[in-house]
């Protein structure tokens, strides 16, 4: 219901066809996911209340480590098989049978045969089943019709076809389609113009038309990175892109590749969307322009694009492209900032020649959109004004201070005309009141769900950075920061002597342990994926074993587990978001992990002043 | 099997009921409405006290404007008609109420100037192959979602960077650059109405050019004192529907079409745009309905363009228009009659160049901005000697 709701809904409090602000997005969302969400905080509690008028012993820690074994298998089963086999609404299909069967063995056996309960299960059956054929009714179009769709682990693809044109989109998205004639001359011919020879090219990404531009330079081979396989395919089966003579399709995260491989290149084109996200920032900082540089023979190109302009540079895209430019230009002699739909970077080490269409002329190579527009479109003045709003003291883009991603984030607020300020400042006096009204072991355990998520963000963050994006270990990581909570949890039941010192003491571990990523993340690709998984089982065994101590410094009943419950959740919810929006963009990875240490030093403190208060 | 009570009847009943009524609920919200839904009116609203404390340099009192009651007044450019109180600021952004007195912010402090081929604005029948110096200030009196200059037209003067060019010194860069027109443009010009105005008086005294490059939205008193000066204009009708100005534009579409017939009887050489936008202005019976009402009210020779829609801003989540729907329209406008019909931002060679109307051969071919064949004899066909519409020399 409440995935059909999200895709019905959004088109009935938003404009067709528009992206959305923060507000509008935080209102909508919240508002959809309420209801499950107020359900599932409830449960937990209530589950407990249930079973302790059967059985009043019944401890609560045994909850917590039974939802916490629901969390490790729902995750692994969605992570490692669901995605792979189905759409999301049959997963929630799927997902929900064991709840269904479960629901109706709670019922007494000599009531599970009456007519309310067979209705009332069967109810819920079809409604489950009825989500499954709705699906394809809530992904159709209003413009052309869905051709294509399915669901990849890194988003869902359709194509879409309205007459003779086909669109890709990806999460909603509409990324390419086949009549961008424009976006591929400019992508192909900007740096391929300035070579002598292009033998050898590597696309990262690829889009419509782009190969058939390529083409024109007759390459002896055309190395084709594509992250997700699915995208790649769907292009060539709908025509986006054709297979020319020398293709190679490599399905893997270009950075990793390039990382891994010896080839050298004539030109390396980056054609990825904007570096909102960790995973793309990748492809826009210092390490990786070093990997690109020592992947190109002497005159080679390197190529990349920022969305554009039309007519006015706004101030949060010059200060990216002027980090952009100065972070490149440690690696290239020459940088040159072409405007347009695109501002394209073309860095090589040779001279680069801004006019492209008499290169291209001199090369025998025919364009229809460059030859008719680049004139006017790019005139002397414009590429000039461009290249001198450059500001050479912008901070440069780096992998562990993703600075572009923070300018992203203050575009979008621009873009919407509003500001995080007032978000900020009510999370803060949430946040405020919440923690003056939570005991010592609450928050011992906020700080520790906030350390536990903050970390797990940024395990994965620097894990991306040293090794790219791989599916199945960056699943593997989210797995065992959720596996360590059950012997934790376990280990911290047993425990005989639980006491304030015992929390302090885990404390003072995860201290150590943020110490040493902060540590370890200078070894950089050089450290083993294990240490990764490790960390995380080690932090979320620690988050684990505090629980059942605070819960028994805390009574155990059920209002103790509630509030436990809700202060480790809690926290987890506020670290997510700090660690992504806040720290990580503005102060980089490494005062990111300084902060979670902060945040356990804080703990400590409280637990000293309760302690002292105490005596 | 067990009798069933009448209270577990009822419960039962009460239950297929809300299940049925949460199924049925997705119903009208059906994809299907998706041009219907969503807020039906982005218009835009006064800025109440936020006008500047003080002044700046290019301030200059409003040219249309009434005073009124307790120091307020109603500006008088647009159809907006902006009730301002003192400390109000427009909703253009532009114009501010400073102690009862209409003050433009705009003058002669343009954020973007460029030249451009006159083939951008887009001017297919006016002066070709000659440059245009663009300028234009912050402000614009539409909320446009799909807007590719938003990054001035929604901002406030303050807000960005800008140059000071005065209306004397538009004038020098114009002919400095070896422009033969100033076109007001990019943002919505008729919101530097003074500073338009005063440059497009002055260049009219230099033998420039004037060409206004707008949305239209503009009262008939200030149209008129445009026309004055005015040379052409490319005016985007942006669809032929008033719930699609209101909701994609936070426009009427009314006063639109008032401009067009002003500028026609005024005789000013015009061309029509209009952006087909997937699930909007895609709709063939509009597009009929649009050109029925261009030729019983205009005519068949002001040239129009269909452009193709690329998502930008905050209408990003649509796909681009089929290139086949533009050749469509394209085919349509001109069997019901209109001569001049283009198709722009796409690639359709076709579409692009001008073929006689009488004797339908190539008059001018164009390859984007470029032109290598021209076969005008002044203002008439080469071939057929008929007069071609438009301001050629």
């Amino acid at each position: 219901m409440q995935i059909l709701a999200i895709r019905y809904l959004r088109d009935v409090f938003f404009i067709h066809g528009t992206s959305t602000g923060f507000y509008p997005t935080f209102a909508f969302t919240f508002f959809t996911i309420a209801p499950y969400c107020l359900v599932l905080g409830f449960v937990l509690p209530y589950s407990l209340f249930v079973i302790r008028t059967e059985n009043p012993d019944y401890p609560g820690t045994r909850i917590y480590i039974i939802d916490n074994l629901g969390d490790v298998s729902g995750g692994a089963l969605f992570s490692f098989v669901l995605v792979f086999l189905v759409t999301p609404l049959k997963a929630v299909f799927l997902a929900n049978l064991p709840l269904l069967l479960a629901t109706y063995l709670l019922f007494r056996n000599s009531s599970r045969h009456g007519p309310s309960i067979y209705i009332g299960t069967g109810l819920t059956f079809v409604m489950l089943v009825t989500g499954i054929f709705l699906e394809p009714s809530s992904l159709k179009p209003p413009e052309g019709k869905l051709v294509h769709y399915s669901e990849s682990r890194y988003g869902r693809i359709e194509v879409r076809e309205n007459q003779e044109q086909f669109t890709l989109f990806v999460s909603g998205n509409p990324l390419y389609g086949n009549q961008n004639l424009s976006v591929a001359e400019e992508t192909i011919h900007y740096p391929l113009a300035q070579l002598n020879q292009a033998k050898n090219i590597l696309l990262i990404s690829a889009q419509g038309g782009m190969m058939a531009e390529l083409e024109k330079y007759k390459p002896a081979s055309v190395d084709y990175a594509e992250l997700d396989p699915q995208v790649a395919d769907v292009q060539f089966r709908f025509g986006l892109i054709k297979r020319i003579p020398g293709l190679n399709v490599i399905h893997q995260d270009g950075r990793a590749y390039l990382e891994g491989s010896h080839k050298i290149y004539d030109s390396i084109i980056v054609n990825l969307g904007e570096p909102d996200t960790f995973q793309i920032n990748r492809f826009f900082t210092d390490r990786f322009f070093a990997l690109a540089r020592s992947h190109l023979t002497r005159q080679g190109v390197l190529s990349f694009a920022m969305k554009g302009y039309d007519n006015y540079l706004a101030e949060p895209q010059r200060r990216k492209l002027s980090s952009l430019y100065n972070t490149v230009t440690d690696y290239f002699d020459h940088v040159l900032l072409l405007p347009g739909q695109k501002i394209f970077f073309l860095c090589s080490s040779q001279p680069l020649n801004t006019d492209i269409p008499a290169l291209l002329v001199q090369k025998g190579i025919h364009t229809r959109y460059i030859r008719g527009y680049y004139y006017g479109n790019l005139t002397r003045e414009r590429i000039e004004r461009l290249n001198a709003l450059i500001d050479p003291t912008a901070p440069k883009n780096r992998d562990d201070s993703p600075r572009l991603m923070r300018l992203m984030f203050m575009q979008w607020f621009a873009k919407f005309d509003s500001s995080p300020t007032g978000f900020i400042a009510v999370l803060t006096i949430l946040c405020l009141i919440y923690l003056m009204r939570i005991s010592a072991e609450e928050f011992v355990l906020f700080s520790t769900g906030f350390t536990v998520m903050g970390s797990e963000v940024l395990v994965i963050f620097a894990f991306q950075i040293f090794f790219g994006y791989i599916y199945l270990q960056i699943g593997m990581i989210v797995t065992v920061f959720l596996a360590g909570l059950l012997p934790g949890a376990w280990f911290g039941d047993k425990l005989r002597f639980r006491s304030k010192q015992t929390l302090a003491f885990a404390d003072g571990l995860l201290i150590a342990l943020m110490g040493l990523l902060i540590l370890a993340l200078q070894y950089g690709d050089r450290l083993p994926v294990t240490f990764f998984l490790v960390f995380g089982f080690v932090v979320s065994l620690i988050c684990g074993f505090q629980f059942p101590v605070a819960l028994y410094l805390r009574g155990g009943d059920a209002p103790a587990v509630t509030r436990t419950f809700s202060a480790d959740l809690i926290g987890a919810a506020f670290g997510t978001l700090v660690i992504n929006v806040l720290l990580i963009p503005y102060c980089g990875i490494i005062w990111a992990a300084t902060g979670l240490i902060g945040i356990k030093l804080c703990s400590l403190i409280v637990m000293a002043v309760c302690n002292g208060k105490s005596k | 099997m067990e009798k069933v009570s009448r209270r577990h009847f009822l419960y039962c009943s009460a239950g297929l009921l809300c299940s049925a009524v949460q199924a049925n609920a997705f119903w009208p919200f059906s994809v299907e409405a998706g041009a219907a839904a969503g807020p039906a009116d982005i218009r835009g609203y006064v800025f109440k006290g936020d006008a500047p404390k003080k002044l700046w340099k290019w301030s200059r009192e409003g040219f249309f404007y009434t005073k009124l009651d307790n120091k307020v007044v109603m500006c008088g450019i647009c159809p907006n008609r902006c009730l301002l109180s003192p400390g109000d600021r427009s909703v253009c952004r532009s114009r501010v109420n400073m102690d009862g007195t209409l003050y433009s912010l705009t003058y002669g402090n343009p954020c973007s100037m460029n030249v451009d081929p006159i083939e951008k604005k887009p001017l297919f029948h006016f002066k070709p192959r000659s440059k245009a110096f663009s300028i234009a200030t912050t402000g614009c009196n539409f909320r446009c979602l799909n807007c590719q200059n938003w990054e001035i037209s929604q901002a406030k003067p303050h807000e960005v960077r800008h140059h000071e060019l005065f209306p004397a010194d538009v004038i020098k860069t114009a002919q400095r650059t070896e422009c033969e027109s100033i076109a007001y443009t990019y943002s919505e010009a008729t919101t530097f109405f003074e500073y338009m105005i005063d440059t497009a008086q002055l260049a009219r005294d230099n033998k420039i050019s004037n060409l206004w490059i707008s949305n239209g939205y503009i009262n008939q008193k200030p149209l008129l004192k445009l026309c004055s000066v005015l040379d052409a204009a490319n005016v985007n009708l942006k669809s032929f529907s008033d719930a699609i100005y209101r909701k994609l534009n936070g426009g009427r579409l009314q006063p639109v079409l008032n401009t067009f017939k002003t500028l026609h009887q005024q005789g000013v050489h015009f061309e029509m745009t209009n952006l087909v936008v997937p699930g909007y202005a895609d709709d063939t019976e509009m597009v009929k309905r649009m050109c029925q009402w261009i030729l019983t009210n205009l005519g068949p020779d002001y040239p129009l363009h269909f452009l193709r829609f690329f998502p930008r801003y905050k209408l990003d989540r649509l796909p681009s228009t089929p290139i086949s729907t533009l050749v469509r329209f394209r085919k349509l406008a001109m069997a019901e009659g209109i001569h001049y019909v283009y198709v722009g931002n796409a690639s359709y060679p076709e579409g692009n160049n001008t073929y006689c109307h009488n004797c339908k051969k190539l008059l001018i071919e164009r390859i984007g901005y470029f032109i290598p064949t021209y076969n005008l004899d002044g203002n008439r066909c080469k071939y057929c000697r008929t007069v071609i519409p438009g301001r050629w020399t």
